[in-house]
């Protein structure tokens, strides 16, 4: 048993380690240690009243952060599907209604989720300056009774 | 009869372990268009260890502490690999089964912790190929597999 544990730990030192080397000369290694996340301030996020307003003056693109399937199964009326996981995919058909002053409001599911961050985060490298969250977007909008709809349109 | 049913665990268990490894290191992403009454698959992959895309998956599972998520995606489809070439050959099989035995069981506990939470998050188990979420199903493979890899850990020699 002692020589089967030895083992074990042989083989998990030795994995690690081609990795570690893999890592290092790989020109897409990347760094040993997590980055933090990105800091969200307050300001970064729109207060549900706040992005009705902008709904309804139409102050504002909504940008639905969640899968195509989820959109489909029910979204923010006139918001657009951008996947933050398929991003590059879906970017081209959306930036040609955006300005890099176009007020945007990215929104996914759920206070956990973190795709409408990350959809933040990949506009304003594409430099759109006015972009905010609307934390818990879907349940919070479908709650309080705004207008949604179905389907793969906005 | 017991070494044949254990050359066929030893097959299975080390050919997924060693296409999991694969799949997140090369970053392999399998791609389904359909066109009309066709299906066109498109394979992907990176010519360098690439380990962003799994890194990130990781992460996502939002186990702390974060910063390991790295080190982690890193060093994990390697042993992987490891383990389960050392059980398709034979050599050392017991200690890799061992290996493979105590990874099901964190696999299952994040993701069982990730579906408790509700977290839509990636799978990552073979890496972007199907980009399976975490789930029942997930739960399910890992559930059997543990079963083989511990079956073998404990009937296999040294």
């Amino acid at each position: 048993m002692r020589r089967t544990l030895q083992r074990s730990l042989v083989i998990v030192v030795a994995g690690a380690a081609i990795g570690l080397v893999g890592n290092a000369v790989s020109p897409r290694g990347i760094a040993w240690l997590t980055p933090p996340p990105a800091r969200w301030e307050a300001k970064d996020n729109v207060a549900l009243d706040e992005a009705k307003q902008f709904w309804s003056s139409g102050a504002a693109v909504f940008l639905d952060a969640r899968s195509p399937a989820d959109y489909a199964a029910g979204h923010i009326a006139n918001a657009f599907n951008l996947p933050a996981e398929k991003f590059d995919e879906h970017y081209p058909q959306v930036a040609t209604m955006l300005a890099p002053d176009t007020r945007i409001v990215c929104y996914c599911d759920g206070v956990e989720c973190d795709l409408s961050h990350h959809l933040v985060e990949l506009l304003r490298q594409r430099g759109y300056t006015s972009v905010r969250i609307l934390v818990n977007g879907w349940t919070s909008w479908h709650r309080a009774g705004y207008p949604t709809t179905k389907g793969t349109q906005p | 009869m017991r070494k044949a049913i254990n050359l066929i665990l030893r097959l299975i268990v080390g050919g997924v372990f060693i296409f999991a490894g694969i799949v997140k290191i090369w970053n392999v992403q399998v791609k389904t268009a359909h066109q009309g009454h066709d299906i066109a698959i498109t394979v992907s992959a990176s010519n360098v260890p690439d380990y962003g895309t799994f890194a990130t998956d990781v992460t996502n599972y939002r186990v702390p502490p974060r910063a390991l998520g790295n080190l982690v995606a890193i060093t994990l489809p390697w042993i992987e690999v490891l383990a389960g070439a050392l059980l398709v050959l034979g050599i050392w099989a017991r200690p890799s089964a061992l290996v493979i035995a105590c990874l099901m069981i964190v696999f299952l506990l994040a993701i069982g912790q990730a579906v408790t939470r509700g977290l839509n998050i990636n799978c990552g188990c073979f890496g972007t190929v199907e980009g399976r979420k975490v789930g029942l199903i997930a739960l399910a493979e890992d559930a059997v597999l543990l079963a083989m890899a511990a079956w073998l850990a404990w009937r296999e020699q040294d």
